[in-house]
């Protein structure tokens, strides 16, 4: 008795998504496929996806900021992102990655060939899981701006990744966040590859008033739609 | 409500390498290891240049040989990066035919370049198939995988000649 899966998805608004070959970003005509994408049907093999991906990859860490004399420099931070369907429905236990450069815009990474330095109280990657809201939280650094090597003067503004698991293989997304009030976000290649402003908008986290949030920490909040409708009721 | 789903961006070039490892065989979960027949799926990955890419994330998802996806003794998710050859590589099981599919598996692609992710499928030979016959006839065979040994051979072109077909849900 193979088990229920949920209807197609809703194909999704080219406007609100990025194009394929981005002028400013010369990998992409390298690597972005030449033919049309093939539109196919949706079967149980792609509505379909792992119950609970931690039997593959185990969360780490949910404080990049650290503690004390072990406090990474930079501006501290309380990252609130919540995972929601098309619905607006939480996507309990979903599964989230993180990733972002330090205050210096350096990444701990061996393809990083920027001069920025390197803080040792700093490892840019977290690993965490949804509660039963869709929430999940962060307190980090905020990251620097940083240049792309051979790119005529091209500047990511501060930014961080975000690889998130929704509840088929169809709704995978893997995306970037900005930060409000950024003049780098304006001329950003990434960013503004995709075409509608206020899909734009909705990848730029919202500054939460100060009064309210801990003492030392700004807060931001954002919120991550993955693909995805009508999800099945729990069970009892 | 209707919201609309967030804009994909790329994966970029400093995705942490201990996400990328350790996640690329399927034949055990938890210790327990699944049923089936055990194969290896690799390939190389290359741009227009022809030049083999390091460091592109692959992601699979596909059916056992009984068509489970999720299983008590089976998970159908892996992952895998390319080496500096350009080649990933995944131990896995068999997939059986299952739904009125082909036997088949699930490919996702991540990498600096690629605005958003690439969807592809690989299958062990050419027959019916609702995706499958999606494909133009003259590049389906692009979609099959090589036998060499207990390796099957998936190369992945992302742009140029004998492009492999990517798919748009």
């Amino acid at each position: 008795m193979p088990a229920a899966h949920p209807a197609p998805l809703d194909r999704r608004d080219p406007a609100t998504q990025p194009q394929g070959v981005v002028e400013g970003y010369a990998q992409t005509s390298q690597r972005w496929p030449a033919e049309p994408l093939v539109r196919r049907p949706q079967t149980r093999s792609e509505l379909s996806g792992p119950q609970d991906l931690r039997r593959r990859l185990q969360p780490v860490r949910a404080d990049l900021a650290g503690q004390g004399a072990k406090r990474a420099l930079g501006q501290l931070i309380h990252l609130r992102a919540r995972v929601v369907d098309e619905d607006g429905a939480p996507v309990a236990g979903a599964m989230v990655e993180i990733w972002h450069c330090n205050a210096a815009g350096k990444y701990i990474h061996p393809n990083d060939s920027n001069d920025a330095p390197a803080d040792p109280n700093f490892y840019g990657a977290a690993r965490l899981v949804a509660g039963d809201s869709g929430l999940i939280e962060l307190r980090t650094i905020k990251p620097g701006a940083y240049p792309v090597p051979d790119s005529g003067g091209w500047w990511r503004p501060p930014h961080i990744h975000f690889s998130v698991w929704g509840r088929v293989w169809l709704s995978r997304l893997v995306t970037q966040m900005f930060f409000p009030g950024e003049p780098l976000n304006e001329t950003d290649h990434i960013l503004n590859a995709i075409r509608d402003a206020a899909a734009r908008s909705r990848s730029i986290a919202r500054l939460m008033p100060t009064e309210r949030g801990p003492a030392n920490a700004l807060v931001y909040e954002y919120q991550l739609v993955v693909r995805g409708r009508g999800a099945a009721p729990q069970l009892p | 409500m209707k919201l609309i789903p967030t804009g994909e961006m790329t994966l970029g070039p400093f995705f942490p390498r201990e996400f990328a490892q350790g996640a690329n065989d399927l034949t055990t979960v938890n210790g327990r290891r699944a049923p089936g027949e055990v194969i290896e799926v690799a390939g190389r990955i290359a741009q227009l240049d022809s030049r083999p890419l390091d460091n592109v994330v692959v992601e699979i998802w596909q059916a056992d040989n009984r068509g489970r996806y999720d299983a008590p003794d089976y998970c159908g998710w892996g992952r895998a990066a390319t080496d500096a050859d350009g080649v990933y590589r995944f131990r896995t099981i068999k997939p059986g035919a299952t739904d009125g599919r082909l036997p088949h598996i699930n490919f996702l692609l991540l990498y600096s370049g690629l605005m958003r992710h690439l969807q592809t499928v690989m299958y062990f030979e050419l027959g019916a198939d609702p995706v499958l016959d999606a494909v133009p006839a003259a590049r389906r065979q692009l979609l099959v995988a090589r036998r060499e040994g207990a390796t099957y051979r998936f190369d992945i072109r992302l742009r140029g000649e004998d492009e492999t077909p990517f798919f748009d849900d």
